[in-house]
C-alpha cells in the first residue's frame, strides 16, 4: 500500500495537471457518495515568516487561497490552494477526503502522481539551469589586472 | 473645529464614473487583458501585492488596470478587497533559507556557497530605450529563448544556505535589540514602542517611495551609516498550514515569490567588549529589491539610537503606509466648505479686531 503524508501529496495535487484531478475526482464521484460540506471560495491566509535576525516570526501579509471542503462516504476532506482555482481546490478536496475515508486513491493513482512530481520537480530544475546560466564571478581590478 | 461632511451630487458623481471610463478607452485598439498586465508588468503587479499586503497577482493586475496605472489606487482596491474577505487559516512558518532561488547576490563576499546567480535583473544593462519591444513577436521570442535550455539535473539542490549563517556560526552577529509579542497590525492597535513583529509587518508592506527616500536619507546625510547587502536572493517558497483535521500534518498550498535581503550593518562593541556586525532585515512578496534592502536599513535604524528621522520610529512607521499616506493627502481634494468657511470667518474676525484697535489707538 502507497503511504504518502498530507504535505508530499498536496505539494503535487497543488501544482500538477488539471484534467490529471478532474480525472481522478470524477473516477471517485462515480463510485462514491460525495458531498460538498463547503462550495469552493475564495478566502485568506495570513503568511507567517521567519525574521532571520532575531530568529522569531512575523506576519509577511495574507495569500488569497480557493479553499472547499466535502465529505466522501462521510469522511471529511480539504482542499486549499493559493489563487482562484475553484475545479482545482474542489478536486484536491475529492482526493483528500477518498483517502481518508481510506479508499485507495494512491495505490490507483500512484504511477500518474510519480509522474506529476518528476514533471514538476523537473521544470524547477529547468528554471533553476536557466537562471544557472547568469552564475557570475567577479574580479576586483586589482585581480583583473593581475591575470593580465 | 471637526469637518462637515457633505451632501448631494449623486448625478453629476455617477456622471464623472462614466466620464472616467470613457477616458480609459476612448483611444484603445482594444481593452487590456489583465494577464498581460499580470505576466508581463511583473514588477508593477509585485508591487501592488506587496503595498496591498495581499499576494494575489490575479487581482493586482486587475486593480491596476481598474486604476488606470495609479499604484496607490490600485494598493487602496486590494486593501479594500481583503478586508471583503474571511481569514481562514494562519501559515506554518515560512522559512526563505529554504528558498527555491533563480536569483541570489552578495555585495559583501565574492564567494559565497553555492555560487552567485543574477538571474533575471536589469541591474546590469544599459539604460537605453529598446525599440524593437514596439513590434515585439512574443512567440517568436519565446522560442529563440526555449531553444537556449541548457542541460540539467533533476538531483540538483534548488535552495542555498545563508551568507548570514555563515557569519552568525563565527559568532560575529548581533541579535536584535527589541523583540516582543508577535503583532498583527491588521487585528490589534499599535502602540509605541511597537513590537519588532509590528515593525516587520508595517515595512514588508509598506510604499516603495516613501520607504526608499527615507533609507536614502539614513544612508546619505544623517548617518555614517553604510550598509552592505550580504545577500539578496529572489525566489519560491512553500506555504503550508497545519492540516485543519489533523494538527500533527501538513498542507502545502503552493507557492509564492519573495525577495529577501539581508544588510550588513556598522559593527559595534556589546556589553562585554566584543566587536560584532548588526544585521537588517527586508522581506517583501514578489520581486522587489529595491524595498526589501530600504526595509532592511531602516528596521536597522529603528534598531538604533539617535536624532535623525529614520530612527524616529513613530516617524517612519507611520508613514510609510500607501493607503494612509495618498489617503490622507487625496482627501484635500474633497468638498472642505465649512472648515474653510470658519477659516475665512477667523480671519475677517480678526481683520476686524485689528482695524477697531487702530482707530481706537489715539494718535500721538
Amino acid at each position: 500500500m502507497v503511504t504518502m503524508t498530507k504535505q508530499h501529496l498536496s505539494r503535487i495535487t497543488s501544482a500538477c495537471s488539471l484534467p490529471l484531478l478532474e480525472e481522478i475526482a470524477h473516477k471517485i464521484e462515480q463510485e462514491q457518495r460525495v458531498r460538498v460540506e463547503r462550495e469552493p471560495q475564495t478566502s485568506l491566509i495570513m503568511t507567517k515568516a521567519k525574521d532571520s535576525v532575531s530568529g522569531q516570526p512575523f506576519y509577511l501579509g495574507e495569500v488569497l487561497v480557493t479553499e472547499c471542503t466535502l465529505s466522501v462516504d462521510g469522511q471529511l476532506g480539504i482542499g486549499i490552494v493559493i489563487g482562484r482555482q475553484p475545479l482545482r481546490a474542489y478536486c484536491m478536496a475529492v482526493i483528500d477526503a477518498a483517502h481518508n475515508a481510506g479508499l485507495p486513491v494512491l495505490d490507483q493513482w500512484e504511477s500518474q502522481f510519480h509522474a506529476e512530481e518528476q514533471r514538476i520537480q523537473e521544470q524547477h530544475a529547468l528554471e533553476y539551469a536557466r537562471n544557472a546560466q547568469s552564475q557570475v564571478h567577479f574580479d576586483t581590478m586589482e585581480e583583473y589586472n593581475d591575470k593580465r | 473645529m471637526g469637518y462637515v461632511a457633505v451632501t448631494g451630487g449623486q448625478k453629476a458623481i455617477e456622471a464623472a464614473d462614466r466620464i472616467n471610463q470613457w477616458y480609459r478607452i476612448k483611444d484603445a485598439a482594444h481593452s487590456l487583458e489583465t494577464i498581460e498586465i499580470e505576466k508581463q508588468l511583473r514588477h508593477l503587479t509585485d508591487r501592488v501585492m506587496s503595498e496591498g499586503g495581499l499576494y494575489a497577482s490575479e487581482y493586482a493586475a486587475l486593480a491596476i488596470k481598474q486604476a488606470e496605472g495609479d499604484l496607490c489606487e490600485a494598493a487602496f482596491l486590494m486593501r479594500a478587497y481583503r478586508s471583503t474577505l474571511e481569514r481562514t487559516y494562519e501559515s506554518e512558518i515560512i522559512d526563505p533559507g529554504q528558498m527555491r532561488v533563480i536569483r541570489r547576490i552578495s555585495s559583501a563576499f565574492k564567494d559565497i556557497p553555492g555560487g552567485q546567480m543574477l538571474g533575471p535583473t536589469m541591474d546590469y544593462t544599459h539604460r537605453l530605450l529598446n525599440f524593437t519591444l514596439e513590434n515585439e513577436q512574443a512567440h517568436v521570442l519565446q522560442e529563440l529563448l526555449k531553444e537556449q535550455i541548457p542541460e540539467f539535473d533533476t538531483n540538483q539542490t534548488l535552495s542555498f544556505p545563508k551568507v548570514a549563517g555563515l557569519l552568525r556560526e563565527q559568532g560575529l552577529l548581533f541579535p536584535p535589540k527589541s523583540s516582543g509579542a508577535l503583532f498583527d497590525i491588521t487585528r490589534d492597535k499599535l502602540t509605541f514602542p511597537a513590537p519588532r513583529s509590528a515593525k516587520l509587518q508595517i515595512l514588508a508592506r509598506g510604499e516603495t517611495g516613501a520607504m526608499t527616500a527615507l533609507a536614502y536619507s539614513s544612508m546619505r546625510g544623517h548617518t555614517t551609516n553604510h550598509p552592505t547587502v550580504g545577500e539578496l536572493r529572489v525566489g519560491y517558497v512553500e506555504v503550508t498550514i497545519a492540516y485543519p483535521f489533523d494538527s500533527s500534518e501538513s498542507l502545502c498550498l503552493g507557492e509564492l515569490m519573495l525577495t529577501e535581503v539581508e544588510t550588513i550593518n556598522a559593527f559595534e562593541r556589546d556589553d562585554q567588549g566584543d566587536v560584532k556586525l548588526r544585521l537588517g532585515y527586508g522581506l517583501t512578496f514578489g520581486q522587489n529589491e529595491t524595498k526589501a534592502i530600504a526595509m532592511a536599513i531602516l528596521e536597522q535604524g529603528l534598531e538604533t539610537k539617535g536624532e535623525t528621522p529614520s530612527q524616529d520610529e513613530e516617524f517612519v512607521l507611520l508613514h510609510v503606509d500607501s493607503i494612509e499616506a495618498n489617503g490622507f493627502v487625496s482627501h484635500l481634494k474633497l468638498p472642505h466648505y465649512i472648515t474653510f468657511q470658519s477659516k475665512l470667518d477667523v480671519l475677517r474676525q480678526t481683520q476686524k479686531l485689528a482695524e477697531s484697535e487702530k482707530t481706537e489707538t489715539p494718535k500721538e
